[in-house]
């Protein structure tokens, strides 16, 4: 299982990606994508913010779980307060572990957000938020 | 057990309202609806190019209705072929009837089953030699394309052209696009109206030449003749002989024995104007009239060659529905023979071929079809429908399997080891009666009479049969209504489509007709607005079907684009959402199969239409993608007067985006001027200036 997160800004720019592989069952946790698959992995997440522009007003909770199919990739997705979207590509269905992961990202990404030197739409470069991340994607997926 | 009439009638699928009005085909109001829709577009939409949704609603359905037909054989003497070959049509007199039966002139009316009268005014008729059809479902039937073409080849002298082959059109496909590299300059300087360029669209071409010339073959009836013309000429020394003996030969002519022997004769004289006398001509005419009854006609036609300095010469037509191998002999035959490929009529001629077709598929075609479907309806259908039909299937399945399993064959109409239905059954008379009703364009007769068909073709374990009926039912659905619930998209017309593709693939492995129900069935899903998601996810699954080449790919790849791009606002259940990152993604990726399949110029297209969306991306790896591709393609920005009209209308989106970046790039320079904060913060801050202008 690989999976590959990206926080996506309110222009479509993205704040921050990362890269990973599952630690679950004897995983090392290093994403095994194809070396032409990266590219194609930012074009699936980034289409699939068409989707996750319909859900958001459909679904009561901000986590709005499996958006869209890519042949056999999934994306999950997830809408803060300000309109930041949480996007996980996953190969797996694994509705419970996102949904932790998520929540715990989204703490993180608030945390973020407190620092009076962040604006909104700004690359999130904080080695704190990223090592947070780093655990959650260890602990949960 | 005779079937209670009344019950059967009643029982009948109520054909209250007319599936089509009229109105829908009259090109005037469609030219206005589209100019409307497009300013609306271009006003309300972000993404919406006035080329690819508004406009071409009739335009495609009226293409899918055209593609599907009356097929009316030809069968001549001698004579008259010589007669036509002086004028310069080597192909004979099918050859010279050919363009005019594809558009015929004004209004065809067509009473539907409940007798309400609909008119058609693109309607039309494919005229074939009748020895094609035979060939052609030789062809078919052995699977073998070439070696069945090369027989018949040596066999007849001429070859015969039968479409169905993915990979002729593939080839055709690309010698055109070649040419139109070649010829990129002058044909971007005519630009025609928004129709006009879809009509040309590579696309476009690929889908009709794909639909072109269906092959004979026992599953559907739409290649069957429904009538044939037997035509003598003025020439003949024994013309009511030479016409009994055409009618025998025309009988025992080697059709395939699933094709249905009772069509309609219509019976043609060919009056020689140069040579011969118009009386005795008459004469004979009126003999014709009472031994044959109505079905007749005479055609006065000059004889020898027209040529262009002649006056009143007038342009032969050009035939549009050719077969892909028929289109790419004519090109590898230009080079040999000079000024084949435009030949010229005087106008007399043009006028009196026009009128016969005409008369003829007014006044004996459509009413012979009308009248086959009304006894069918009848005679077959009813009965099955009614309650006694229905007992006796259901028992017959109950019975026979439990009785005994190997015997289910012998119950059953179909026959295994051909794999049809002789043409007699019940089974395959309503496939008939339903595929009639198609072409007469009664779509809720036909739906209904598929889905009846669908069950016992089932049961009979005749999967081709039971493929081709699970399609058309979706087709004809989807022609009938207007708007189709997300409901009936998910119980009918998904199932449906799969059960089809299954069966096609996996049990016929007949890729042609499983590429040929998504293609025809995404374009109908395409028109509606809110069925585009659907539209788009089976172009994706044709997509996987084994067996296509890198044109298709790249074709249908674009098409996936093209669909979402349909999505508008207004549509959904919600009213949100529109497509148009998928659609860029997907004019992406048809930009890298254009480019593995080495045409350049279809790349540069995708990429003008897909570029304004990730302009102000900030992925490394999509920047990068786009990046290569644009390094292949030696792509420069607004290539041609069309596509910067696309251009400029994305780019009216991207430009609010562009400044509200510019502000957000502000502002944080003020902060920053203005906090003036500890050293580590401020280098974070100009990572981030930099992250965002670069």
């Amino acid at each position: 299982m690989s999976f590959y997160f990206a926080i996506i800004g309110t222009r479509d720019n993205p704040l921050y990606t990362y890269e990973f592989g599952t630690s679950k069952s004897g995983g090392d946790g290093v994403a095994r994508f194809r070396e032409d698959q990266r590219s194609m992995n930012q074009f699936i997440l980034h289409s699939s913010l068409d989707m996750v522009e319909e859900v958001q007003w459909t679904n009561r909770d901000l986590y709005l779980k499996t958006v869209d199919r890519f042949n056999n990739l999934m994306v999950s997705g997830f809408v803060t307060g300000g309109n930041i979207k949480f996007l996980l590509l996953h190969d797996q269905k694994a509705e419970d572990p996102i949904r932790q992961f998520f929540t715990e990202v989204h703490e993180a990404y608030v945390k973020t957000l407190m620092n009076p030197f962040y604006e909104v739409d700004m690359r999130i470069v904080s080695v704190v938020f990223d090592q947070r991340v780093r655990a959650a994607a260890r602990k949960y997926l | 057990m005779a079937a209670p009439d009344p019950l059967a009638r009643l029982s009948r699928p109520s054909l209250s309202s007319r599936p089509s009005t009229p109105k829908e085909f009259s090109p005037a109001p469609h030219l206005r609806s589209s100019t409307i829709d497009s300013s609306a577009s271009s006003v309300s939409s972000v993404f919406n190019s006035p080329t690819t949704f508004s406009a071409n609603i009739e335009d495609t359905r009226s293409l899918i209705c055209r593609a599907f037909v009356p097929h009316i054989a030809v069968h001549v003497s001698a004579d008259v072929d010589e007669l036509v070959r002086e004028k310069g049509f080597r192909g004979g007199f099918a050859e010279l009837l050919r363009p005019f039966g594809e558009d015929l002139q004004g209004r065809i009316n067509v009473r539907d089953s409940q007798g309400l009268s609909a008119s058609h005014d693109d309607f039309g008729v494919r005229f074939v030699g009748l020895a094609d059809v035979a060939a052609s479902g030789e062809r078919w039937e052995t699977g073998m394309a070439h070696a069945a073409m090369n027989g018949g080849s040596s066999r007849k002298g001429e070859e015969t052209y039968v479409g169905g082959s993915i990979e002729e059109v593939e080839e055709l496909m690309d010698i055109q696009l070649g040419e139109q590299e070649d010829g990129a300059e002058t044909e971007l300087l005519d630009e025609g109206v928004d129709g006009d360029r879809e009509r040309r669209s590579p696309y476009w071409r690929y889908l009709r030449r794909l639909l072109s010339a269906l092959p004979v073959s026992p599953h559907e009836t739409f290649s069957h003749p429904v009538a044939c013309v037997i035509a003598i000429s003025s020439r003949n020394k024994s013309p009511i002989e030479e016409l009994r003996n055409l009618y025998t030969t025309g009988t025992n002519a080697g059709l395939p024995s699933y094709v249905h022997a009772e069509y309609l004769r219509y019976y043609v004289l060919i009056h020689d104007e140069d040579r011969d006398d118009i009386t005795k001509s008459n004469l004979l005419y009126e003999q014709m009239r009472r031994h044959f009854g109505v079905h007749c006609h005479i055609l006065r036609l000059r004889s020898g060659k027209t040529v262009i300095s002649d006056e009143d010469a007038q342009l032969s037509p050009a035939p549009e529905w050719l077969a892909a191998s028929e289109e790419l002999a004519v090109i590898r035959n230009k080079d040999d023979i000079e000024g084949q490929s435009s030949l010229y009529l005087p106008e007399t001629d043009v006028s009196g071929i026009r009128t016969m077709v005409r008369e003829m598929v007014q006044l004996s075609v459509v009413p012979f079809m009308e009248r086959c479907m009304a006894t069918w309806n009848d005679q077959v259908a009813s009965r099955r429908k009614g309650i006694s039909g229905r007992f006796m299937s259901l028992s017959k399945r109950y019975f026979t399997s439990s009785s005994s399993r190997n015997s289910g064959s012998a119950s059953s109409n179909y026959d295994p080891t051909s794999g049809s239905y002789a043409p007699s059954t019940p089974e395959a008379q309503m496939r008939k009666l339903a595929d009639y009703a198609f072409m007469l364009r009664d779509y809720r007769l036909a739906h209904s009479i598929y889905d009846l068909l669908r069950t016992d073709f089932n049961n009979d374990k005749a999967w081709k049969y039971h493929a081709a009926v699970q399609e058309m039912t979706v087709i004809s659905l989807l022609l009938i209504t207007n708007s189709i619930s997300h409901k009936t998209r998910q119980d009918t017309i998904d199932p449906h489509l799969d059960l089809a593709l299954y069966s096609y693939l996996n049990r016929c492995s007949s890729t042609f007709s499983a590429l040929r129900c998504l293609l025809v069935t995404v374009e109908l899903l395409r028109l509606r607005s809110n069925c585009a998601d659907d539209a788009s996810k089976w172009a994706i699954r044709a997509l996987d079907i084994k067996g296509l080449g890198q044109l298709s790919r790249a074709l249908i790849t674009e098409r996936v684009g093209d669909c979402y791009r349909a999505r508008d606002f207004s549509g959904g259940s919600t009213h949100i959402g529109t497509r148009k990152r998928k659609s860029a993604m997907w004019k992406m990726l048809a930009a890298k199969e254009w480019v593995q399949a080495g045409k350049i110029p279809q790349a540069r297209r995708c990429l003008d239409v897909a570029l304004p969306m990730y302009e102000t991306s900030r992925f490394e790896g999509i920047d990068e993608f786009v990046g290569r591709l644009k390094e292949l393609t030696a792509y420069t920005p607004l290539l041609d007067d069309g596509d910067e009209r696309v251009g400029k209308q994305g780019d009216g989106a991207d430009d609010d985006e562009e400044e509200v970046v510019e502000k957000v790039e502000l502002d944080n320079k003020r902060m920053s001027l203005v906090v003036s904060p500890p050293v580590m913060e401020m280098e974070e801050e100009k990572k981030d200036d930099s992250f965002v202008q670069s």
